[in-house]
């Protein structure tokens, strides 16, 4: 059902549209790539041909900058929220779907109503609430608010809708425990699912600001997308060695991005089916 | 099978015993602060001090013109960012899915690779990129295009530009992904059938594909509206907090510096943001109406 007629000029016109398109898409990523080789002026006059700094914009990046402390600290906040929250959202999702009950629906309703809450109305009052329990400053302020979210726990309840009940009917008969039916016969065959989650909530903690950069305070503490912006709030910035936390910051993302298109478009999607 | 009451009662307790975890999390760290906000936006706080002062901060809240002018700026950038976006999405998605097959897969990946980039990591690379001495300008001068440097960041009215060139780039592919799922989803058979009778493409499209695509548009748009009323990384590190001189400002970032910039007042801040949270309530009463339940 080919629209456009092969070798007509209208099939040219929307080859130049989806070229041009794909450049403006690509085009900062490769400038950003030349921009960790080139020193500060060049990165900025937009010089695209890659230069021999990369060594000393590195060395900057890891010495003034505290890359590598930076990339562990974000690093360790995401995989711990993923840990944690995927098992607490999976649960809970499991709990709400296969084990039906009226006072378990209405609670279920509750979530769905929180959610429309922005995240700006949120913060406020969960600051001084963190601030109460003396945890401003820690990473524990950054992952104990993330653990619940009702985003995934609806997410994850729509996929184990298609579960079939005749299965745990059967493991139970068998014996099986609740949970060990859970653990032993949902998860292993649920498993992209479970990756999709697992996607969503690195990506949402990974990337995320706001919050943290109202509770972290020290240098120490950073995440990466903080210890960006405070770079761009220097009097004079290293826009080389930032090239290489930029690309530092993407690329795991990036790389998850094109091993498993998959999952990760599910994930973004969340419940369009 | 075992169904006696005695059975059932056990499955209930392990029901609640698996959303228990997040029961707890959501009670301690949602219901509990969403609670306590009613109690912090009566009062003025100053420091760890405050005093009772009723509905004093809606009322400081009605004549706070920089508020609003914020609350404003959300509006512009939707009513012109979110229709550009995705009239342009719509086009990518259509061409892919009719006019140029090859290479197909290709182009979405590198449509969507925006989407990789963290809001503070392309809010960054824009501001590099836009700085009057800048690759842009540099290029539109070498061009012979602009006599002299646009002031992306420095001028109120291309700030704003800025503000919407960098969302745009950002999420049209994401949408464009959307839309290209919706329409594979369409039956072809309906274009067979519209093809016997002889309807041009033209036709096709507007009465075929635009009215089945409606649902998917829809939803995008209201996506697309609850994240420009939250703005904040990019009017906070593209045109830097929100400058020049309040022109980018938005509502989330001039609550956020309510609190922890300019008078660390959180009972103001608290206020202000209920004006988000009613717009958001809308916004989804919206949604609910227009699609449906969906399931």
């Amino acid at each position: 059902m080919a629209v456009v007629r092969y070798g007509s000029f209208g099939r040219f016109i929307l080859w130049i549209l989806l070229l041009a398109g794909a450049f403006l898409c690509v085009f900062p990523f490769f400038w950003t790539i030349v921009g960790m080789t080139l020193n500060p002026n060049d990165v900025v006059r937009g010089i695209v041909i890659p230069g021999r700094e990369f060594r000393s914009n590195f060395d900057k990046a890891v010495k003034n900058y505290n890359l590598l402390l930076f990339f562990f600290n974000s690093a360790k906040i995401a995989l711990l929220t993923v840990v944690f929250g995927v098992t607490v959202n999976a649960f809970a999702a499991f709990g709400f779907e296969k084990y039906r009950s009226k006072a378990r629906e209405t609670v279920f309703a509750v979530l769905l109503l929180a959610l429309i809450i922005p995240q700006i109305a949120l913060v406020i009052p969960l600051f001084r609430l963190v601030s109460f329990f003396k945890l401003l400053n820690t990473h524990v302020a950054i992952i104990l608010p993330s653990v619940m979210s009702v985003f995934i726990i609806f997410f994850m309840r729509q996929n184990f809708r298609m579960f079939p009940n005749e299965i745990m009917e059967a493991a139970r008969v068998d014996g099986a425990s609740e949970t060990g039916i859970f653990v032993g016969i949902v998860f292993p065959s649920m498993k992209a699912s479970f990756a999709s989650a697992a996607i969503y909530m690195f990506l949402a903690q990974w990337n995320s600001y706001l919050w943290p950069l109202m509770t972290i305070l020290g240098d120490t503490k950073k995440t990466l997308p903080i210890a960006l912006s405070s770079m761009m709030r220097a009097y004079t910035i290293e826009y080389g060695a930032l090239m290489i936390i930029v690309v530092l910051s993407i690329l795991p993302v990036l790389v998850m991005f094109l091993a498993m298109q998959r999952q990760f478009v599910a994930g973004l999607l969340g419940s369009i089916k | 099978m075992n169904k006696s009451g005695s059975f059932y009662r056990y499955l209930n307790r392990i029901g609640w015993l698996f959303v228990l975890p997040a029961m707890l999390l959501f009670c301690g760290l949602m219901l509990y602060p969403i609670l306590s906000s009613l109690f912090l936006v009566t009062r003025k706080w100053k420091g760890f001090n405050n005093t009772f002062v009723g509905l004093g901060n809606f009322v400081r809240m009605a004549h706070d013109g920089i508020f609003w002018q914020a609350l404003g700026h959300n509006f512009l950038f939707m009513l012109i960012q979110i229709p550009l976006m995705i009239f342009l999405a719509l086009i990518l998605a259509v061409i892919l899915n009719q006019g140029i097959k090859r290479y197909r897969g290709a182009f979405r990946v590198i449509y969507f690779l925006p989407c990789v980039t963290s809001l503070v990591a392309y809010s960054v690379l824009f501001r590099i990129l836009l700085q009057s001495n800048g690759l842009l300008n540099n290029i539109f001068l070498n061009f012979g295009l602009i006599a002299k440097p646009i002031g992306w960041l420095s001028d109120p009215f291309w700030a704003k530009v800025t503000i919407i060139i960098a969302l745009t780039w950002r999420w049209t592919g994401y949408n464009m992904v959307f839309f290209l799922v919706g329409l594979q989803n369409i039956d072809t058979d309906i274009f067979e059938a519209a093809e016997v009778d002889g309807a041009s493409q033209r036709r096709k499209f507007f009465a075929i594909t635009l009215p089945l695509l409606i649902p998917v548009i829809l939803f995008s748009a209201v996506t697309s509206t609850s994240g420009t009323m939250q703005l904040f990384d990019e009017p906070n590190i593209l045109t830097y907090e929100g400058g020049p001189g309040n022109a980018t400002m938005t509502a989330a970032l001039y609550i956020y510096r309510q609190a922890f910039v300019l008078n660390s007042d959180f009972g103001y801040a608290g206020a202000l943001s209920y004006v988000i949270v009613v717009i958001a309530g809308v916004l989804a009463f919206i949604q609910i109406r227009l699609l449906g339940r969906r399931d």
